[in-house]
């Protein structure tokens, strides 16, 4: 072959990819997002990547939050309860049974309708798997479940729980069309856990219909969904692995949603008209965590001279870029009675005199491990090592994968002395977020938080009922947190969703995930 | 009878080699950090939430009792499950393997036609100006690391000349894709006579062929030089030369003579893109072999990390052996090494 005709052959692959370029995907009322990865499943009883993001859309639950938050009304306001799958409810007079009367005509895809024996499928199934479903049923205090009537069902907690009925607006544990489900039941498998990984079988807006694993996945609207049908009848989940690509994607239209854009990006993207980014304070903290069980963190006074010495103004804007709020309390937020507890403000000085009382002239020398579970957490590591060190404290940061940053901070091991985490609940509720995050039988305690004084306040926030009280309670409670000190509250990083410019309807939920549902294009 | 014996011989000593490499990638991937028990169970987990996904895994074994079951399942084509998506992985191997391997072989099979003659071009006058063009553009590609040769070529390709398909996969979402047959979204389409889907896996190709092409076409032509200029300075080239043939015919010598040595290099060449693919394959979302491997590293999905690394280890033993028979054919001589 000559070398000319090798010339020739590549100038006609450069033509060809000339002529062959595709124009933007415009199929109307078809919603294209790109994506880390395709769902790996679709149990919400079983975490697998995907998962979350796909199965808020499948599955909806007996209540929902109400309209009016801030934002002149145009978010949500997570004190206001409204019945969703259910129609109604009643409480007894001592707050632990529920009986929820069904809403008539909500539909599986299969055609099933919804009934009491479907709830109740539910809890049993979670209560088989014994994973996140469980979890959630031991956090909400349900001792009972048990069918009424077809369309009663009638739930007993062990002790009053405020947060009961906001964590019924989560997709776990679910509301499953278990006729279609008990279809794929075996004998090993008697909750068709298998199938249910695979396919879905809701009550919500959408099913999968098809998935090609590290390719794409199409989902369907219910056609038999009681509420308004989506203005999508059909959204194709595009497995788009590398961000810078997603962005490129967004920003020429070719699909209108792009997930998980780094920072940077998002500074940039804001002033790009091709593109429109909605953000949100929430939904957590970037914290810095000391675990007391190890010294010199054993002492209230290093731990509150760590937050003096922690240069917040540097952190807002070297690791925030400018685009992060102060965090002010464990409680942010929207999360209802959030006050501003946290008092600490960049003080050397102050920072010394406290490290001296307690013992250490001179500092200390520590390790902040930190993972890559979130973008930020090297950043602030490295920021923190610099502001550290003005106040004589000699930080180590050290880097180490996300898999043992989750197996060393969990409840059952509680091995790490100072690390980054992000403070954040899928449910808004003060008493849910404080127990799972800072009580010492807490979830998601990563720092074996254990204040018998703040444990006190959290269990009494749970069970009481008067409002004001609970209120005074929840203030109180972020306030002994803000002192006992085992968290430097730095900033919400912020949700920052990329959407095409002309897209609209968006509305921030606790989980954090998009809503198709809720989505429309208009041009 | 002697191509029989050289084949046994080979894969006598290829056993060995991929026990290790399954023994070494089982312990390995178990001795690290990370832990897919942690990353299933959830923030929320307790101890025996914790105990009971490690049990299902058949992680609260001792390793070596966990390698030999392991051994026993592979001799029954059982290479496990996912842990994270259920699938039989090698279902999975099945579905994502030609994925790549259309990537891979067009990629090494165009840099291979042009790379080698100019390769052999260049080696003609050593130090001459198409030499030292050719060298610096071969040293220029070879420097260009893959990741951002991808991202640049979509930056300028797709993104401001809109030339290219958005870097979304293999085929467009405006066409149907036609029914697997082979893997490759081209062939099946050629195959199925769906000229829309065709054009469209065509145009989906062109970027990530053409920057994987570029990659393994540098080492190519550099080794292509070296081999050929050995063969030009040798005797019988000499005489050649001497004897008035046409530049044309001791090109075609040249390359003649070169061919096993190259051979060998391309397969090299070929194995070593394999491994490489999963960069380019994450770059223009692919959803490859590649992808697929990536992915169970970071999500430290073992049973799956074990069946790409175990594909990618057989699929050198296969294509060494094919080089190898290849260059038995071509070059007589070596009959007698074998």
């Amino acid at each position: 072959m000559k070398l000319h005709h090798a010339v020739f052959a590549a100038a006609l692959a450069a033509g060809l990819t000339a002529g062959l370029a595709t124009p933007a995907f415009s199929q109307q009322n078809t919603l294209v997002i790109a994506m880390t990865a395709t769902p790996k499943g679709f149990d919400p009883d079983i975490w697998v990547p995907g998962q979350i993001e796909s199965t808020v859309n499948v599955y909806e639950g007996l209540t929902r939050f109400g309209m009016g938050g801030g934002d002149g009304g145009r978010s949500l306001d997570f004190r206001k309860l409204e019945p969703h799958f259910a129609e109604k409810w009643t409480v007894s007079p001592d707050g632990k049974t529920y009986t929820f009367k069904l809403r008539k005509g909500v539909k599986s895809p299969f055609g099933n309708e919804l009934s009491a024996a479907d709830v109740v499928w539910t809890y049993e199934k979670s209560v088989w798997q014994k994973r996140t479903g469980l979890f959630m049923k031991n956090v909400d205090r349900v001792e009972k479940v048990e069918a009424v009537s077809k369309d009663e069902v009638r739930i007993t907690l062990s002790e009053p729980n405020r947060i009961f009925l906001s964590s019924l607006t989560l997709h776990i544990p679910t509301l499953f069309d278990s006729t279609e489900a008990k279809k794929h039941a075996t004998a090993d498998d008697p909750y068709a856990t298998k199938w249910l990984a695979a396919n879905t079988a809701g009550y919500g807006p959408y099913h999968v219909q098809s998935v090609q694993a590290g390719q794409q996945a199409v989902f369907v609207v219910n056609p038999n969904y009681v509420f308004d049908k989506p203005f999508y009848s059909r959204v194709i989940w595009r497995e788009v692995p590398s961000a810078a690509t997603r962005v490129a994607l967004v920003r020429t239209g070719q699909v209108q949603y792009a997930e998980q854009i780094p920072l940077q990006q998002i500074k940039e993207l804001k002033a790009d008209k091709t593109v429109k980014v909605e953000s949100i304070a929430a939904p957590g903290a970037a914290t810095v965590r000391m675990n007391p069980k190890f010294p010199p963190f054993d002492k209230q006074k290093v731990r509150q001279a760590v937050a003096y010495a922690t240069d917040y103004k540097a952190i807002g804007e070297a690791v925030f870029l400018g685009l992060g709020t102060r965090a002010r309390s464990m409680l942010n937020p929207p999360i209802p009675g959030a006050i501003e507890a946290y008092h600490y403000e960049t003080d050397y000085a102050k920072a010394k005199q406290l490290l001296a009382e307690a013992g250490l002239p001179n500092g200390f020398e520590t390790t902040l491990e930190y993972s890559t579970n979130w973008w930020w957490e090297e950043p602030l590591a490295l920021q923190m090592q610099a502001s550290l060190a003005k106040a004589g404290i000699k930080v180590t940061p050290k880097r180490i994968s996300s898999t043992e940053m989750n197996a060393r901070r969990a409840i059952n091991s509680w091995s790490i002395p100072f690390l980054t985490h992000l403070t954040s609940g899928f449910v808004p509720d003060p008493s849910y977020t404080m127990f799972l995050t800072a009580h010492c039988k807490g979830g998601s305690n990563v720092n074996a938080n254990c204040d018998p004084k703040l444990d006190k306040l959290i269990d009494e926030s749970v069970g009481e009922r008067d409002d004001a009280k609970w209120l005074k309670i929840v203030a109180d409670a972020q306030k002994e947190q803000a002192d006992y000190a085992t968290f430097v509250e730095t900033f919400l990083p912020g949700t920052h969703e990329v959407f095409a410019a002309c897209m609209q309807g968006y509305l921030w939920r606790p989980h954090n995930r998009l809503m198709w549902k809720e989505l429309v294009c208009r041009k | 009878m002697l191509i029989a014996r050289f084949l046994a011989l080979r894969l006598a000593v290829a056993v060995p080699v991929v026990l290790g490499i399954v023994f070494l990638t089982f312990m390995l991937i178990r001795i690290g950090h990370q832990d897919p028990v942690a990353m299933l169970a959830g923030p929320l987990a307790d101890a025996s939430t914790y105990a009971m996904i490690r049990k299902e895994l058949d992680l609260d074994r001792p390793l070596l009792q966990q390698f030999v079951t392991y051994c026993a399942h592979l001799l029954h084509g059982d290479l496990g499950r996912s842990w994270q998506g259920g699938a039989p992985v090698l279902q999975e191997i099945i579905a994502h393997y030609p994925i790549t391997l259309e990537l891979v072989v067009l990629a090494v099979g165009l840099a291979s036609l042009i790379g080698i003659p100019v390769g052999i071009r260049a080696a003609m006058r050593p130090n001459g100006r198409f030499d030292q063009v050719t060298r610096f553009g071969a040293l220029t590609a070879f420097s260009i690391p893959t990741y951002w040769m991808g991202l640049m070529a979509i930056l300028v390709f797709f993104y401001f000349l809109r030339w290219a398909p958005p870097p979304m996969g293999r085929v467009s979402l405006e066409v149907i894709p036609p029914p697997v047959v082979t893997g490759s979204v081209l062939i099946d389409s050629l195959i199925s006579a769906n000229w829309a889907a065709a054009r469209s896996a065509a145009a989906q190709l062109v970027l990530p062929v053409g920057c994987f092409m570029l990659l393994a076409m540098a080492p190519i032509i550099k080794q292509t030089r070296a081999i050929a200029i050995e063969v030009f300075g040798s005797d019988y080239m000499r005489f050649a030369r001497a004897s008035g043939f046409s530049r044309r015919t001791l090109r075609r010598m040249a390359l003649r003579n070169s061919l096993p040595p190259v051979l060998t290099f391309l397969g090299t060449e070929l194995t070593s893109l394999l491994a490489a693919a999963s960069l380019i394959e994450y770059i223009f979302s692919w959803g490859g072999l590649g992808q697929w491997g990536l992915n169970a590293i970071l999500q430290g999905d073992f049973a799956v990390v074990q069946g790409y690394v175990l594909t990618l280890a057989l699929s050198a033993v296969i294509v060494f052996l094919v080089v190898d028979l290849a260059v038995l054919l071509l070059e007589p001589r070596s009959h007698r090494r074998a």
